[in-house]
Order: C-alpha cells, then structure tokens, then sequence
C-alpha cells in the first residue's frame, strides 16, 4: 500500500515534502516508513500489512525453501504436534509483521508537533516584526480615554437597549450590572 | 452599532430584524447540533479499536440518512420562506426617501411633500469629536420618523453601491439606472450605522450609512430646519 508521508504542508519547500509529492513510490526512510522502495505490480495478488483489513490477497513468502515446504506438510497434520518455535515460522511464512508490530508506535506525532509548534513560533516572530516594523500608529480612536467616552457615548444613545451593552448598563446606579 | 470585539447580531431595531435574529438562532442551533454530530463520529471513527470496518451495506442506516436530513432542511426552509415573503408584504409607507449612492458619499431626498435633498459624508479621523465612532458617523443623518413604515427607494449615480443598516435589517444594492425598493419600521428611537456593502472603489470604506429615528414631531422640526438652510 501506497502511504504519503509528505505530513505538514509548510515542509512544501523541504525534501520531504518535494520527494513525496513528486514521486509516491519513494519513501522516506524515517518513522519507520523505510521498508517498501519500488514500485508495487498492482496486476498480481498483493502482500499487506494493515489493521483494518486483515487477511491479504497472498502470503508473505511466494517462494518457500526446502525447510518451509515441509513445515508446510507437516501443518497438514495435528497441530499440537507442532512446537511453538515451528508455529511462530509458519506464522511468519504467511505474515510479515505481528499485530503487536503493526500497533507499535512510531513517534512520529512528535515529528509532526514539533514541527507545527516550531511554524507558529516562527510566524509569531514574522507578526511580531511585522507588528514594530511595518504597521502604522493607532488611529487617537483607539486610546482610553477615547475609548471610554466612545462607551458612555453607546450608553447615552441606548445603543442595543435589549440584549446587548445598553441592557447591561444599570441607569440608576451608574454602573454595570 | 456594534460594540468592539462584538460577534453576534446587534439588536433588532424593527420587526423583520427581531424576526431574522429568531431565525439565525434556530438555523445555528440545527447547524450546532449536526456539527457536534458529526465531530463525535469523526473522534469516535478514529479511535475505535474495531478492525472490521468496511460494512458493505445496511438498508435502514441508508434510509434514516436521507429522511432525517430532508426533514431537517424542511425545518429550515419553512421559517426561512416565512420571513422572505413577510418582508415582502404590502406595507403602505408613510414616507419615502431616495437614497442614492456615490463615490463616494450617500445623498438623500425627501420629496413626498417638499424637495428636501442633502449629501451625506463620512466625518473624517482627524475632525472628530472625542467620543464619537471612528468611520462610522456623518455629517447629515437620514431622520426618519419612529413606528412608521418607511420606505426606501435605493440607486447610484456612478457604480454599485449598497445601502445596509444591520440592526434594522436592512441592505439593498444600489444600482445605477436602477431603482430598488426595501421598507423597514424603526420599532424604537435610537441612532443606527450602517456601511456601504458593495466595493465601489478606493473609498468604499469611507461611505457610511446613519438613520436616526425620532418621535414625529422631532422629524417635522428638523426636516423644516433643514428645508430652511438648502
């Protein structure tokens, strides 16, 4: 199965995310996504390993050798006749990985936060700059005292009376509800 | 006007806002509710431990998935007609004023009994006095009288332009060599602001709307005072 690992879209302009996007048959070698390298004949039975859908077109081993061709006869027979080592090999012949190594954790959520936490950093550094460098003065509007008499003013012209500030204004006593 | 950092409706200042403010509160409850919906199937999907996942079919699921949506759209749509036809009912105005846009400035006229017309330009940063709303007030404020249907006949002189004042529910294109016609109650006195909705050019932002509604007798003085200085 075909997994784009391209993660975050602000890794646009990194390898990751160029190789991803450019070819899905090349997988980054992290987070364990380095097993599969070429490209998969969709024409013929395929081999997966996935949680949700269990039983693969085929199994794992196409080819058996000699020692697995007759552990394969000998499954024919009673199986607890088999050893546990013999039942972990005819395992392994159908299936690549275990459910437990399926399941196993990747860490890659760290990656992926690592890398958002360190995005909005940098774009907290952009605004701020932006915020010194590159807006003008506040409009006097915007000052206290302005701001203040703009309110009295909003109180004065029952602005929203009924649900809004008005309404949370008490007339009698001068102050907020 | 709205107070900073407002987000919701301001309050209604005619009926057909009050009503319109009734609507958004049901279509947002039903929209809040599906959203929570589906948010929990989303979570819940994504964290199952369950490996057979793929149903291929199951007939009442289907069924129940298509009427309910159909049913909750019904429960939409029946307020929402209610209120279009209701704004759209013979309502016998009292008055009659042309608002009529420019680049970029509102100009008014009232012409049911004398040829009252006035400009109406935003007062700018620098000239205003302390207190009043940054990009919100005018020279000349459209009066109108309270509780009485008045209607508004919108066009342009130049290019679009959109005359809206939120808290009466009110917002008609203006297009020139086109008339418009909207009508609203102002159902209590007050000032109410409004801006001009359709870009038409570098100072589209800089065209505000003001209505002031005031008691009969208070609109018979001030249009005379204003016959008297035109």
């Amino acid at each position: 199965m075909l997994h784009l690992t391209a993660g975050r879209v602000a890794g646009l302009f990194s390898r990751r995310g160029v190789a991803a996007l450019s070819s899905s048959s090349v997988k980054m070698a992290s987070h364990g996504h380095g097993g599969v390298t070429e490209q998969a004949d969709m024409s013929v039975p395929l081999y997966w390993d996935r949680l949700d859908t269990p039983l693969p077109d085929r199994p794992y081993k196409d080819t058996l050798s000699a020692a697995d061709k007759s552990l394969k006869q000998k499954e024919k027979g009673p199986w607890n006749s088999l050893s546990k080592e013999e039942k972990l090999a005819l395992y392994r012949i159908t299936f690549n990985e275990t459910y437990a190594e399926m399941k196993k954790p990747t860490g890659e959520w760290k990656t992926v936060m690592g890398g958002i936490f360190f995005f909005i950093g940098f774009t907290g550094l952009v605004v701020l700059w932006q915020r010194y460098y590159v807006y003008p003065p506040h409009p006097r509007t915007l000052d206290e005292e302005w701001q203040a008499m703009q309110v009295q003013r909003m109180l004065d012209m029952r602005v929203s009376p009924i649900e809004g500030i008005s309404a949370k204004w008490d007339y009698e006593k001068g102050q907020w509800k | 006007m709205a107070h900073p950092t407002q987000l919701g409706f301001q309050d209604a200042a005619s009926p057909v806002m009050e009503e319109l403010l009734h609507f958004h509160d049901h279509a947002l409850m039903i929209v809040l509710l599906i959203s929570t919906l589906v948010l929990y199937i989303i979570t819940a999907m994504v964290s199952t431990k369950l490996t057979n996942k793929y149903i291929l079919d199951s007939q009442e699921i289907e069924i129940v998935w298509t009427i309910l949506p159909a049913v909750i759209l019904v429960l939409i749509a029946l307020p929402s007609l209610r209120i279009l036809y209701l704004m759209d009912e013979i309502n016998d105005p009292h008055l009659t004023i042309k608002a009529m846009g420019h680049q970029w400035y509102w100009s008014y006229e009232y012409t049911d009994y004398e040829n009252l017309g006035f400009d109406s330009y935003m007062i700018p940063t620098q000239d205003l006095t302390p207190g009043q709303f940054r990009l919100l007030e005018t020279d000349h404020r459209m009066v109108v009288p309270m509780e009485s249907p008045v209607r508004v006949l919108v066009s342009a002189e130049d290019v679009l332009h959109s005359w809206a004042v939120p808290s009466l529910g009110v917002k008609m294109d203006a297009v020139p060599g086109r008339l418009n016609q909207t009508a609203f109650i102002a159902s209590r006195p007050g000032v109410f602001y409004g801006q001009c909705s359709e870009i038409c050019g570098a100072n589209h932002s800089f065209m505000p709307i003001v209505v002031e509604a005031v008691p009969l007798e208070h609109f018979e003085n001030w249009s005379s005072l204003m016959l008297e200085d035109a």
